[in-house]
């Protein structure tokens, strides 16, 4: 139940109403026209991405053949970005929302020697930037010659001390201590207990983490573009970004702007439908994530 | 009560051993380099940035069958030496064969990356190729690059522009200066040229080149660094006075920016190498064609001495396991009369070996871009009147970020240009002697 | 359902007791944290003590380079870059975000669940991707933000000019991440319960001074949670500048940022080892800032 319902006839209320749509649909243009850019961007050709107006179409048609370079550009490359993409991005999220349940899990539920040092080092943790230590992690992995694997951009990903801190919040609430004791009067095992009963409980919470983890991966770009050296390993973030600078870097070579737009259109559209379809897992999920922590 | 929970069995719901068996076997997944043995074909790997290096080495492979050829594009220029000196520190992921520009070859060498291509036969093609050319790549028999192609400067300029305002193409620079202020004055958003010297550091290269100005000569382990000359800081204070009075654009080059202005015709000329339209036809379609081609201005009217921007060589590293084919490969890339004609007639790229130089039938081609000038011709007296004897640092990346850094404040509005070329002195001698360099 | 979970449990596995339990989920994080985290940490700190150079190899220089980083200039410009680029940023997207949620919250507009989804939509786009997109936006001349303003008669600021460019940046990040914060403080205006809704409305409080006096204060923990992850994202800086230098080249330099600054050394200038000392010193930095903030917002509260 709402004020609205119950002021809904006043002038005022309507005048509100008009006045606050205009401000959010104001806002509504500025959050679509970049992306609105993308879209007539990817149906142009280089010479008339500088030459048409930018917030709208050029009379030449040139989606199919931008498409088609960007499929088949270095044997089929943007593929390999792809399915990079997805397999760094899956398997990251993946393991940080895991692991940051259970630590979580750990810090909510159990007290135990060394538990205020430990949540300590993991909110200390939070607040040094994984970018801060690309660099050293790098030269870390170079000296055990790690560099250019799947390794090197996925393992570091896997901790990601933001998780377990929002888990512990979380679990907190939503799992009663008296829900665990009464598994244990049930005689059920720790382990059990929370894979049987906790999880499932848990679940938004664990949405959240593996939604905020999934975006964190799918966005990063200095760790991959420190680590990887081939190109049919980098993800999509980091070959885009290469694609881009053949043309900027001032060496006479190959102009993929528009190319490198309609991949940009590519890449962004699944994530997007992904989004909208999961929208009332993320819409629940990060409110309560946040509204917890 | 709380004992009786302790004690319940527990079922050990997922399997945290196979997971960690997975999580360990993740870096065999991603792929070790695969040996080949010698009744094999080879795979070289190549990472190399002009368009459609595929045609010639297509060409390499024909002749070669059993050498196969993969060209990664690392993104040109400075991402693309970025990827080298991050494998070179790694230890891993090097090339076999690398593009690699003149002004780069001291800086892979200093860090002993490159191998000498001597042993497996490079120098049997030495008397080939123009002699400064090669000279940049070798020392004595040692051959650490195999050039392919050159960039000597000249002068790109808009047709159209020039005749509707009475511009004829600068013999001196001081006449470039007064059609830049006289084109300012009757087209105002029309601009003789966009001064990109802040933020491309291999063009302003090329002009420090020209006038004189010799920042590094390396002995050994001695190096002599005079990036504050005289020379050079009339170069800048020359561009400072026509940047002060607006009669040339200062928009950083490369950007979409430029190459649309370039195209819209807000700049009239463009100084440039030969190579240069392998970008520009890319780019533009309603001024193409209207471009022509004539040499690039002198400091002092008939006193010819030009310079060279870019042009490449192809390097193979000291990781390669297959050097012989490397070199070959680098070999039939820069040698090749038929795959280097190719490149210039299809793709600018200017040759550098003697006797394409001196092709009649070459040096007549029409280019379309052009308007069908044949401006190989102007390009080729511009390569006879390069000055050889510039050199490039064995830090010269860095010493050129530190350069262009300091250009482009200053460009921003804070002090003269010339003047900043006192701090990058500062700067870049500090850094040589903190790399163990003696500077002299 | 316990009941039906004990009777589906196996027989013959491995008993975990309650004290073995907590150690055992927090195993696999606590290992990789210290492998990816901790280890590379103290590995940072070593290396920053030595030394590496193009003639004459590595040497042992204790702490030379933090001596060095402390009155290096481009650090501390660095860092002055991030600070500005915070107090610019956070503030405004925080606000933003607030208003819209209250405004979303309050069920005033049409459109509700609209607005919400498309002000979101940007996070899923990569920073990468974003800024090449507004770096095409921004351009003065030919950009089409500059084209329209030309067509209606005036001027738009050169968007990466010194003047701007902070800004500029600033507006990429408002772009990703207004959406995302939007929804987090939504979802905790939500979870309000209503009844303090109805009370407020028989004392006749209006909607703005029900939003603003009951409903926002009772979010503030959200906000501070979300403001500190901002500010460790801020303090983070890299892609945006990286990607869009060469549009803004008098004023982005090499090492505009300090990560940038490390990522320059590391790779352009051949020295890791000072590269290190910056990562440690940047680590410090951001550790102080975030935690001076948080004290300092519990203070607050607790008064």
């Amino acid at each position: 139940m709402s004020i609205v319902g119950k002021t809904a006839t006043s002038g005022k209320f309507r005048r509100n109403r008009w006045l606050l749509t205009g401000v959010l649909s104001l806002y509504f243009l500025y959050t679509f026209m970049p992306l609105f850019y993308v879209i007539t961007a990817a149906t142009k050709s280089n010479p008339d991405l500088f030459s048409t107006f930018g917030l709208w179409f050029a009379p030449d048609f040139n989606l199919w053949d931008n498409l088609h370079t960007l499929f088949t550009i270095q044997d089929g490359i943007f593929l390999k970005w792809m399915g990079n993409t997805a397999y760094y991005s899956s398997i990251s999220a993946a393991g940080a929302a895991l692991f940051s349940t259970f630590a979580g899990y750990a810090f909510a539920k159990y007290s135990f020697f060394g538990k205020k040092l430990m949540f300590a080092l993991v909110l200390g943790a939070v607040m040094i930037p994984q970018t801060a230590l690309v660099i050293p992690m790098f030269l870390m992995l170079s000296k055990l010659g790690l560099t250019n694997t799947a390794f090197a951009v996925i393992a570091p990903s896997l901790v990601f001390p933001p998780g377990v801190f929002l888990m512990r919040a979380y679990i907190d609430d939503a799992i009663s201590n008296e829900l665990i004791e009464a598994g244990r009067m049930d005689g059920a095992g720790e382990v059990h207990i929370f894979s049987a009963i906790a999880f499932r409980l848990l679940m938004p919470g664990f949405t959240t983490v593996l939604i905020l983890a999934f975006v964190a991966n799918w966005n990063n770009y200095f760790l991959p573009l420190v680590m990887l050296n081939k190109p049919d390993m980098f993800p999509i973030t980091v070959g885009l970004a290469q694609m881009y600078s053949t043309a900027i870097s001032g060496t006479g070579g190959v102009l993929l702007f528009t190319v490198v737009m309609t991949g940009a259109l590519v890449s962004i559209v699944p994530v997007i439908a992904a989004f909208l379809i999961m929208q009332r897992f993320w819409q629940g999920g990060l409110g309560a994530g946040g509204v917890k922590a | 009560m709380a004992d009786r929970k302790n004690a319940s069995p527990v079922t050990f719901g997922f399997g945290r051993r196979d997971f960690l068996r997975g999580a360990a076997a993740l870096p065999l997944l991603a792929g070790l380099p695969k040996m080949a043995s010698a009744e094999d074909t080879v795979e070289l790997l190549v990472w190399a940035w002009t368009p459609d290096t595929a045609v010639q080495a297509e060409m390499f492979m024909k002749k070669f069958p059993n050498i196969k050829i993969k060209i990664e594009n690392q993104g040109g220029g400075k991402p693309h030496y970025d990827k080298l000196r991050n494998a070179i520190q790694a230890g891993s992921g090097l090339p076999d064969v690398a593009q690699m520009e003149f002004n780069s070859i001291p800086s892979f060498r200093a860090l002993q990356a490159l191998a000498d291509m001597g042993p497996y036969g490079a120098n049997d093609v030495k008397d080939k190729f123009i002699d400064w050319t090669w000279a940049a790549g070798s020392d004595g028999d040692a051959v650490y690059s195999i050039p392919w192609d050159s960039g000597p400067m000249g002068s790109i300029y808009r047709d159209d522009i020039y005749a509707a305002n009475g511009l004829t193409p600068a013999k001196t620079w001081d006449e470039f200066a007064e059609s830049a202020m006289k084109l300012a004055k009757d087209k105002p958003g029309t601009y003789l040229t966009n001064f990109v010297g802040a933020s491309d550091a291999g063009w302003l290269g090329s002009q420090l080149w020209q006038i004189g100005a010799r920042p590094f000569h390396v002995n050994g382990e001695e190096i002599h660094i005079e990036i504050n000359s005289q020379k050079a800081k009339d170069l800048l204070n020359y561009w400072q006075k026509l940047v002060d009075a607006k009669a040339v654009d200062t928009t950083p080059g490369w950007t979409t920016e430029w190459f649309a202005g370039m195209d819209e015709g807000k700049y009239a000329t463009w100084i440039a190498a030969a190579w240069s339209p392998i970008v520009m036809q890319q780019s533009m379609k309603k001024s193409f064609g209207l471009w022509r081609a004539a040499p690039m201005p002198m400091w002092e009217a008939g006193k010819n001495v030009t310079s060279n921007w870019g042009g490449s060589t192809f390097s193979a590293f000291t990781t390669s396991q297959h050097l012989a084919e490397a070199t070959q490969f680098a070999v039939f890339m820069g040698s090749d009369p038929e795959a280097a004609r190719l490149w210039n007639t299809k793709q600018f790229l200017f040759p550098v070996l003697k006797e394409l130089a001196a092709d009649a039938d070459l040096m007549g081609n029409a280019f379309e871009f052009y308007g069908n000038q044949p401006v190989n011709q102007v390009f080729a007296e511009s390569l006879s009147q390069v000055d050889p004897t510039f050199e490039f640092a064995p830090f010269q990346d860095y010493a050129d970020q530190i350069l262009t850094d300091a250009l482009a404040k200053a460009i921003g509005g804070a002090g003269t240009m010339a003047d900043a070329l006192d701090g990058v002195q500062d700067a870049v001698v500090t850094y040589a002697q903190d790399q163990g360099f003696t500077v002299v | 359902m316990t009941e039906r979970a004990l009777r589906a449990q196996p027989r013959n596995r491995v008993i975990v007791s309650k004290t073995v339990a907590p150690y055992l989920f927090l195993a696999p994080f606590m290992l990789l944290f210290a492998a990816f985290l901790i280890v590379p940490l103290i590995y940072a700190f070593d290396i920053s003590l030595y030394k590496k150079a193009m003639v004459g190899g590595v040497k042992f220089v204790g702490a030379d380079n933090y001596v060095k980083a402390f009155t290096d200039p481009k650090f501390w410009e660095g860092v002055g870059v991030l600070f500005k680029f915070a107090f610019l940023q956070i503030p405004v997207m925080i606000g933003t975000a607030l208003v819209f949620a209250l405004i979303l919250d309050s069920g005033v507009v049409w459109a509700k669940s609209f607005f919400r989804v498309s002000f979101f939509i940007p996070y899923a786009v990569p920073a990468v991707i974003a800024t090449l997109i507004w770096s095409y936006l921004y351009g003065p001349a030919y950009g089409p933000i500059g084209q329209t303003a030309r067509s209606l008669g005036f001027e738009a600021p050169d968007f990466v000019s010194a003047k701007w460019i902070l800004a500029s940046i600033a507006n990429i990040a408002q772009w990703e991440y207004m959406g995302y914060n939007m929804i987090i403080y939504f979802a905790a205006l939500q979870a309000i319960p209503t009844d303090l809704e109805e009370a407020s409305v028989v004392d006749g409080a209006s909607a703005f001074a029900y939003a603003t006096r009951i409903k926002l204060p009772m979010i503030v923990p959200t906000i501070i949670v979300t403001v500190v992850f901002s500010i460790i994202g801020s303090l983070q800086l890299f892609t945006e500048p990286f990607l869009i230098q060469n549009m803004a080249r008098s004023i982005i330099n090499s090492n505009y940022t300090p990560n940038y600054y490390a990522y320059t050394l590391t790779f352009v200038g051949q020295q890791p080892n000072y590269a290190a000392a910056i990562s440690f010193l940047l680590g410090g930095v951001i550790a102080i800032v975030s935690y001076a903030f948080m004290l300092l917002a519990n203070r607050r509260i607790d008064r």
